[in-house]
């Protein structure tokens, strides 16, 4: 899989879940209708987001995705094209629901993050690992080997089906 | 692996070991609400014939937008509603719900030895009862719905040893911000927290639910206590039988060995008050908000580095959420307000139904309504801009809740977060209380 396109640059640390989608918007139950409020929790994020409307890979400061466990930060940055965001550190829920909906967290050290922040494009090859920036820079980067066979939708949850008579029986077999 | 009583219980619960340190873990209770359970309630109906493992291993609760306040919150509690009676879950509804977290113990659905997991960041509070309780997004809810496990990376365990007596107004809440300004906004990410010590031995389990509350705001995966008398004579009360987790007591007395120890003097704790956009950016009561302080941060906030936060006029006061919602809360809420009157409009909104009747029989509605307080329904409240008392851009909040982030309650809304007590004493002064206004309204020499 090899993801291709625009930076979105949010040079901050510690963005969290109610700057990337705030509680007003999540009153759904279908995963759907979340893209027009994106980073609308914060004005400095959502009007970097209205300077680069094409981009698909968000590039950010640490720990993103801290705070609420709402995977509508996950869902909203697919809705609103998104493919993969590349931070220093993700928070843990928010790491989980990335790869559980094919958004690809990237980890890089923040020396790397700073020159995909000044990248104007950036492609990923998410086999090999790698980043590319049109600046002609490379880097590798580690996906957790267990989740990155969740990228696929619905991987996870059709990985934890397939364990259910495993899961079964270990439950039955409990002291 | 070290022997921790987070260790043995984690192992207990390790179906199978998968690579990098992550594991399929059983999950005994899965909390649903009705905000972030319906999408993955879906995605099992459609695509594995709507088969649970186990529905009896699922408690459901309308609480974050309860009663619903549009079309669209109606509909998430009508599915949450349908969906739990298709399957014979048990549901705490309106007129006899609350906070999920305050509600779960209350109703003895967490003891000491079990996992539990819900689709909110703040399930880390029912570690207060020497569980392994954490958040997680819709999808892995709906795994541990689907399949009784969830795939999670192994924290390593952190001890965080409290001790001392707290002194004057200190509260829990006050040591949790402690805690959190210790470690960072992001300083335990990969850890699980375990609050030791004197100060916590000594603590109630509503104040124990409070510290574990905000582990999240650290980053940690989750936070917990071990199990002790406190806690068994907590469930004995609610005629929880412990017989099962009795183990549990017994490891409990095990110490082990820590990836990482802190260790906080609770003597010198004093009263805590945010001043920016995480939960980590406190300073004690009267002191001003540090020269360095985060521009974006001040800039959000209407500060100035230097500046002193009883000079910003307030506008709204919210008492509740899961942090601070319990009785113990509206009790000392209510002692600083007795006699008194609220000056800005002030939310009081007990965590559950049981608590708002608890209250309600020792008068402390009266209390807070002949304040000219706001006396609401039991449910999530205003904390995160979904239902009431949700804040427009530049207006100033103290907030007994959990998070100050940008937005949160509502866009452009600036939140102090701070204990019931500093909450209570702000909404009779319409600003953040010096420590000698906070000592005259509590009562001589109480904030040190």
């Amino acid at each position: 899989m090899r993801i291709s396109g625009d930076v979105l640059a949010l040079p901050f640390d510690g963005i969290d879940t109610d700057q990337i989608i705030p509680a007003m918007h999540l009153t759904v139950i279908e995963p759907s209708g979340l893209g027009p409020h994106l980073f609308t929790g914060h004005a400095e994020l959502s009007n970097r987001l209205a300077e680069v409307p094409t981009a698909s890979i968000v590039v950010a400061g640490a720990d993103f995705g801290c705070g609420s466990s709402r995977e509508h930060a996950a869902w909203a940055l697919l809705e609103r094209g998104f493919r993969a965001v590349i931070a220093p550190s993700f928070a843990r829920i928010f790491l989980e629901n990335a790869y559980t909906n094919g958004l690809v967290p990237v980890v890089l050290a923040r020396s790397d993050v700073e020159a995909c922040l000044r990248a104007r494009s950036l492609e990923i090859d998410v086999d090999a690992e790698s980043i590319s920036t049109d600046g002609g820079e490379r880097f590798m980067f580690t996906l957790d080997p267990v989740r990155k066979t969740f990228l696929e939708g619905g991987g996870y949850l059709r990985y934890l089906h397939a364990k259910i008579p495993a899961i079964r029986t270990w439950a039955a077999a409990r002291t | 692996m070290s022997g921790t009583y987070f260790d043995a219980l984690w192992e207990a619960h390790v179906v199978e070991s998968l690579a990098d340190g992550n594991d399929l873990l059983f999950i005994d209770k899965v909390v649903a609400h009705e905000i972030t359970t319906p999408p993955g309630a879906l995605l099992i109906e459609r695509d594995f014939g709507d088969a649970l493992f186990d529905p009896r291993a699922i408690v459901a609760v309308n609480d974050h937008v309860s009663p619903a306040n549009d079309a669209a919150t109606a509909e998430q509690a009508r599915h949450l509603r349908g969906w739990a009676k298709r399957h014979g879950i048990e549901l705490y509804d309106v007129g006899d719900n609350g906070i999920c977290h305050v509600l779960v113990p209350e109703r003895g659905f967490v003891r000491p030895g079990m996992t539990l997991c819900c689709g909110d960041s703040h399930t880390c509070t029912l570690g207060a009862f020497g569980a392994i309780a954490f958040g997680v997004g819709t999808t892995a809810q709906a795994g541990a719905m689907l399949a009784g496990c969830v795939v999670v990376k192994r924290p390593h365990v952190m001890r965080v040893r409290i001790d001392g007596v707290l002194r004057g107004a200190a509260s829990a809440k006050d040591v949790a911000l402690t805690v959190v300004r210790t470690l960072g906004a992001s300083g335990a990410r990969g850890y699980a927290l375990e609050y030791c010590g004197s100060t916590v031995e000594t603590m109630s389990m509503g104040e124990r639910m409070t510290l574990c509350n905000m582990a999240i705001e650290a980053g940690a995966t989750t936070g917990l206590i071990r199990p002790d008398a406190t806690t068994r004579a907590y469930l004995h009360d609610r005629g929880v039988p412990f017989a099962l987790e009795e183990r549990w007591y017994e490891h409990a007395r095990v110490s082990g060995t820590y990836a990482k120890t802190i260790e906080i003097d609770a003597s010198g704790i004093v009263p805590l008050v945010t001043w920016g956009t995480d939960p980590s950016q406190s300073v004690p009561l009267g002191q001003r908000v540090p020269e360095a302080a985060n521009d974006g941060a001040l800039a959000y906030m209407g500060l100035r580095p230097g500046a002193s936060l009883e000079d910003a006029a307030i506008d709204q006061v919210f008492i509740g959420s899961c942090t601070n919602s319990r009785l113990h809360d509206l009790r000392v809420a209510a002692e600083v307000l007795r006699g008194r009157r609220v000056s800005v409009p002030t939310i009081v909104t007990p965590g559950s139904q049981a608590v708002k009747r608890a209250a309600e029989r020792e008068g402390l509605h009266e209390v807070f309504q002949d304040a000219g307080a706001l006396w609401t329904h039991a449910s999530c409240g205003p904390c995160l801009g979904m239902s009431m008392g949700v804040l427009a851009k530049g207006m100033r909040c103290v907030s007994t809740s959990n998070r100050n982030f940008p937005g949160r309650m509502g866009a452009g809304g600036r939140v102090h977060l701070a204990s019931p007590v500093v909450a209570a004493a702000s909404a009779v002064l319409g600003r953040i209380p010096t420590p000698s206004q906070l000592d005259e309204l509590t009562g001589a020499g109480v904030c040190v």
